[in-house]
């Protein structure tokens, strides 16, 4: 059976009926961010004692981190980027599926490499790694989806790695995403160390070479900056029970830097620079703590703040902080009336995997293995009857 | 024997025409009105004249035509790495079989990949001795007519040591368009045009 819309539709008649209340509460709590935005501005101090004594009570705590520059401040993109090489990596995979006639996982990765005012085509590499038979076993427990998605962000940066070696002058390097690596913890607790044993490696290989790296997170969720102002406006007895404290629900970091009448920050923009305050700063520490900051890549009227992860060595060195904020800039205009760095859309286009390139594998594989004599298991009656072709008119 | 100029390989064929893609960097040599051939093996090559060029855009091409400016980098990016071909087409106006040219339609199309060359002036001199692939030209619905038939004539024409070839050619499109006066008129407009 189709949706039944009737039911939808009246869901959504509910919805409808309550955007007034919905938009008043907002409007109050977004009031009351800026209020708090401009009253703790440049209390840095009692931010930071806020945020620690927060911290002592539960280190979990997520939230942005203020480090010497005004909550409140911006500023201006620096002069273009006239030396530098950019390299721009982007990951995407093929998940084990249980239903399919052959159990296979597939990360593919492929990266871009441009030199800035060279007149040069850019060079293009792709890695592509199969996995098979007990590679989709470690440590005896099936690769989950986030598994190999760990497995992918890892060799993203390896790559980066990889094509910076052996380039001179300034290389700037980027991913999509945040840098710091995310989810499936609890599935395979050993596997998931190992990864980030072998994350932080790289990335301390690429602080070692003076090489520029940086996590591109677009239409950013998290909403860091608005939690420091929650934890900030917390008397004693709500900063015990902060999991709780939400007065500000529903108002965004991308609205209080890219308030669309009022931007705090102006095109081209970037915010002051804050640590990552989360569990994970027991891992990223020293000069590969986890900082970010804001970016207005959007343009007059229609401001677009994008989160940049950065770690310390980057906020360290203010000529590299520059560089990569100018080389966003520029890379984001480049794309038009919709910002997006340039070169991180072209590694996405070379690393996409296609539903017909799966399928091919997957047939290339069953070929090899019935050649060597090795059994090969059909394919899941379920996933068969999924792919029956609807009807069609004649 | 001058070299050999690839334009391009095959992407697709039927018996009355093909299209060839290159990628943009190849495009200085095939231009409109051209005539190419696909050499298959076995003494037997397809000959045709490239009526359309085509260039497609995608999604990316489209949003970095609204950008302020682009660089060089992004430029030769698009047009050197990007897989968006230049697509050529072509109409299939003959073949030559163990050195014998025949101006009928080929008898078996080229296979997909087949590497695509311009004709040099030594071919494009024996296809063009007799004028029979003209019909071919005149009878297409898709191309136009006019402008194809004065871009290949303004191509041949260099090619033949008879300097009254270009006369002899004219005078053909004439009677075989004799019951066609508005078609005839569109073609001998386009002649006008040519200047050698």
């Amino acid at each position: 059976m189709p949706i039944d819309y009737q039911q939808i539709y009246e869901k959504i008649q509910e919805i409808g009926k309550g955007a007034r209340e919905r938009k008043k509460t907002l409007e109050e709590r977004r009031a009351k961010a800026r209020e708090l935005l401009s009253a703790y501005a440049s209390q840095l101090d009692v931010l930071h004692t806020k945020v620690d004594s927060a911290k002592a009570l539960d280190p979990n705590i997520r939230c942005a981190y203020p480090l010497d520059e005004s909550l409140a401040s911006s500023h201006p993109a620096p002069d273009s980027a006239i030396q530098a090489t950019l390299i721009a990596a982007d990951g995407s995979q093929i998940n084990p599926d249980r239903h399919a006639a052959v159990q296979f996982g597939l990360i593919n990765v492929g990266a871009i490499t441009m030199k800035l005012n060279s007149g040069e085509a850019p060079g293009i590499s792709t890695e592509s790694e199969l996995l098979f038979g007990e590679e989709l076993l470690p440590n005896g427990i099936p690769m989950s989806e986030g598994m190999v998605a760990l497995k992918r962000d890892l060799s993203e940066r390896t790559m980066l790695d990889d094509l910076s070696r052996g380039i001179s002058g300034q290389v700037v390097t980027f991913t999509d995403g945040p840098i710091e690596l995310w989810g499936a913890k609890g599935e395979d607790a050993a596997s998931y160390e190992d990864f980030v044993k072998k994350y932080l490696g790289v990335l301390s290989r690429l602080q070692t070479r003076d090489v520029i790296t940086a996590g591109y997170v677009d239409k950013p969720s998290a909403d860091l900056v608005v939690r420091l102002l929650e934890i900030a406006s917390a008397d004693n007895e709500q900063i015990q029970k902060l999991r709780e404290f939400h007065p500000l629900r529903g108002v965004s970091d991308r609205w209080l830097f890219g308030e669309r009448e009022n931007p705090l920050l102006p095109p081209g923009h970037r915010s002051a620079v804050f640590k990552i305050q989360s569990s994970s700063e027991k891992r990223y520490t020293g000069v590969l703590t986890l900082h970010f900051f804001y970016l207005n890549v959007g343009t007059e009227g229609h401001p677009w703040p994008v989160r940049v992860e950065i770690p310390r060595w980057v906020v360290d060195d203010k000529a590299k902080l520059d560089l990569l904020h100018a080389v966003l800039v520029e890379q984001c205009r480049m794309m038009g009336s919709r910002p997006y760095p340039y070169l991180l859309h072209r590694a996405h286009e070379t690393a996409v995997v296609k539903n017909e390139e799966k399928q091919q594998i997957e047939q290339m594989l069953s070929m090899e293995l019935r050649k060597n004599n090795e059994d090969v298991d059909d394919g899941s009656y379920k996933q068969s009857a999924k792919d029956l072709q609807g009807r069609t008119r004649r | 024997m001058t070299d050999q100029i690839e334009i391009g390989r095959l992407l697709r064929a039927g018996t009355t025409g093909f299209i060839a893609g290159c990628r943009v960097n190849q495009l200085d040599a095939p231009s409109f009105g051209a005539l190419v051939r696909a050499p298959l093996g076995g003494g037997y090559q397809i000959f045709g004249i490239i009526y359309d060029i085509h260039i497609d855009d995608d999604g990316l091409v489209r949003q970095l035509v609204t950008a302020d400016n682009v660089s060089d980098e992004v430029m030769k990016d698009n047009r050197e790495r990007r897989i968006v071909p230049v697509e050529m087409s072509v109409l299939a106006v003959g073949y030559e079989q163990d050195g014998k040219i025949f101006h009928l339609l080929p008898p078996r199309p080229p296979l997909s990949l087949d590497v695509i060359y311009l004709c040099d002036e030594q071919d494009m001199a024996r296809f063009t001795k007799r004028f029979g692939y003209f019909r071919h030209i005149l009878n297409s619905q898709d191309v136009p007519v006019g402008e194809v038939i004065a871009a290949h004539i303004q191509h041949a024409c260099v090619a033949h040591e008879d300097k009254a070839w270009k006369e002899k050619a004219t005078h053909e499109v004439i009677t075989l368009l004799r019951d066609d006066y508005p078609t005839l008129m569109a073609v001998l407009g386009a002649l006008n045009d040519v200047s050698v």
